[in-house]
């Protein structure tokens, strides 16, 4: 028998509906922040392969070199270049959210909510400084 | 926006819902098709609508949404007030559970606007211009906003939520100090409503074999407990891959909780025990 219809005086043979759950469920900082680190993980571990490739044409010669590097500079790649970035402080930030988390600091909603939106906010703060260091002080 | 209680309902309106198709990972029996509109009364002033999800076991139909309009001179202040104004005046099997009508029993938790909380104390006035309601999310249904609490129930019992001594009885009862009583504050009020376990995503996901936050919470009342001699078998159980584990520590369930309590804060003290006793 069905386990999802085993009360005693059911007369329904169907299994019983699941309620939803993703698709009503509305979005809070918690559950976004959350979905947004497990997605920059996701997205910075591509970000890897595509340093691995910068790395291994520096590698091999100027040609491959040139090549990467104008695709690099395209502005698509400049675009991925820069949601790289923002994936990377945002990961990053989060981690050091969730230490915190470990040591069973910052847990009352008032602090959780202080520390969601000081990670969202210090992830756009260091993304632009990082862009503006490099365009500003280190050239193109 | 900082929520500093669960109580606060959120003013963000501009993403509702995830941006997932309405029928994402859902399987067939569980569609939810469009219902009826019910009218409002004819002499109603004040008409608020309410989107109610119904699901009949003996139609052998899908659930689906109902539109009811609610007169709101002639009902109380609270959602629950409004269900039983749409039982007493409109539509008599719409069925949800009810009891102490003041947050105390648990009874009558539900997914209002989006978000779990418990239907005796939201105030109607603090929900959206349509109204919705739908059963505890990610919960088998039995009838309209009433789920099998079955499962749930099951994992609670798997964490033995008694006292398990090994010393002989005393005469008399178990003394606790002033500060060691205090431990369990925080932890002994959860009404087992189960809002925060059905908010869960990890449960979501792994209910079969996550405990979710409402049992996990118990778990750590229990291991918090001076008069419990049974710390390192709790523990054995709990330090499991999904058991314990599948808590990525979203916090929607301190989110959630109708009665203030965190059981996040409560599952990170659980993992920091286990560490702490394997150094």
């Amino acid at each position: 028998m069905d386990k999802n219809s085993s009360a005693p005086n059911s007369t329904a043979r169907r299994s019983r509906p699941l309620s939803p759950n993703i698709q009503i469920y509305r979005p809070q900082l918690t559950s976004v922040l959350s979905i947004a680190n497990r997605m920059t993980g996701i997205a910075l571990s591509f970000g890897a392969v595509g340093l691995v490739v910068w790395l291994g044409a520096t590698a091999a010669g100027p040609r491959p070199y040139a090549v990467v590097q104008t695709a690099i500079g395209s502005p698509l790649g400049q675009i991925v270049l820069f949601g790289c970035t923002f994936a990377f402080f945002l990961h990053l930030c989060g981690g050091v959210r969730h230490l915190f988390w470990d040591t069973v600091h910052g847990f009352t909603l008032r602090s959780i909510y202080i520390s969601g939106w000081t990670v969202v906010m210090a992830s756009v703060m260091l993304t632009l400084s990082a862009w503006a260091i490099s365009l500003f002080v280190g050239g193109q | 926006m900082i929520i500093n209680s669960s109580d606060q309902v959120s003013r963000f309106n501009w993403l509702k819902r995830f941006p997932v198709p309405r029928n994402f990972n859902v399987s067939v029996e569980s569609r939810i098709e469009k219902g009826r509109t019910w009218p409002a009364p004819a002499d109603a002033k004040r008409v608020k609508a309410f989107e109610i999800y119904r699901y009949d076991p003996d139609s052998g139909d899908n659930p689906r949404l109902d539109t009811f309009h609610v007169d709101l001179d002639d009902c109380g202040p609270m959602v629950l007030d409004a269900l039983i104004w749409i039982k007493n005046k409109v539509d008599s099997t719409l069925t949800f559970r009810r009891s102490c009508r003041e947050g105390v029993c648990g009874s009558c938790a539900m997914n209002m606007d989006g978000a779990n909380w418990l239907a005796c104390t939201r105030f109607i006035s603090d929900m959206g211009a349509k109204a919705t309601v739908y059963p505890l999310a990610n919960m088998r249904i039995i009838k309209d906003l009433v789920p099998d609490q079955t499962h749930l129930f099951a994992q609670y019992t798997a964490i033995e939520p008694w006292l398990h001594s090994k010393t002989p009885e005393p005469e008399k009862e178990r003394l606790q100090s002033t500060e060691e009583r205090r431990q369990l504050d925080g932890y002994y009020e959860c009404i087992m409503c189960f809002c925060c376990t059905s908010g869960c995503p990890s449960h979501w996901w792994n209910g079969d074999r996550f405990l979710g936050p409402a049992v996990l919470l118990q778990a750590w009342r229990w291991l918090t407990d001076s008069r419990d001699e049974a710390k390192e078998e709790r523990l054995d159980h709990l330090e499991d891959p999904f058991r314990l584990y599948r808590c990525h520590t979203i916090l929607n369930c301190t989110r959630t909780c109708p009665k203030g309590l965190n059981p996040g804060k409560a599952i990170a003290e659980i993992k920091k025990m286990i560490i702490e006793r394997e150094s």
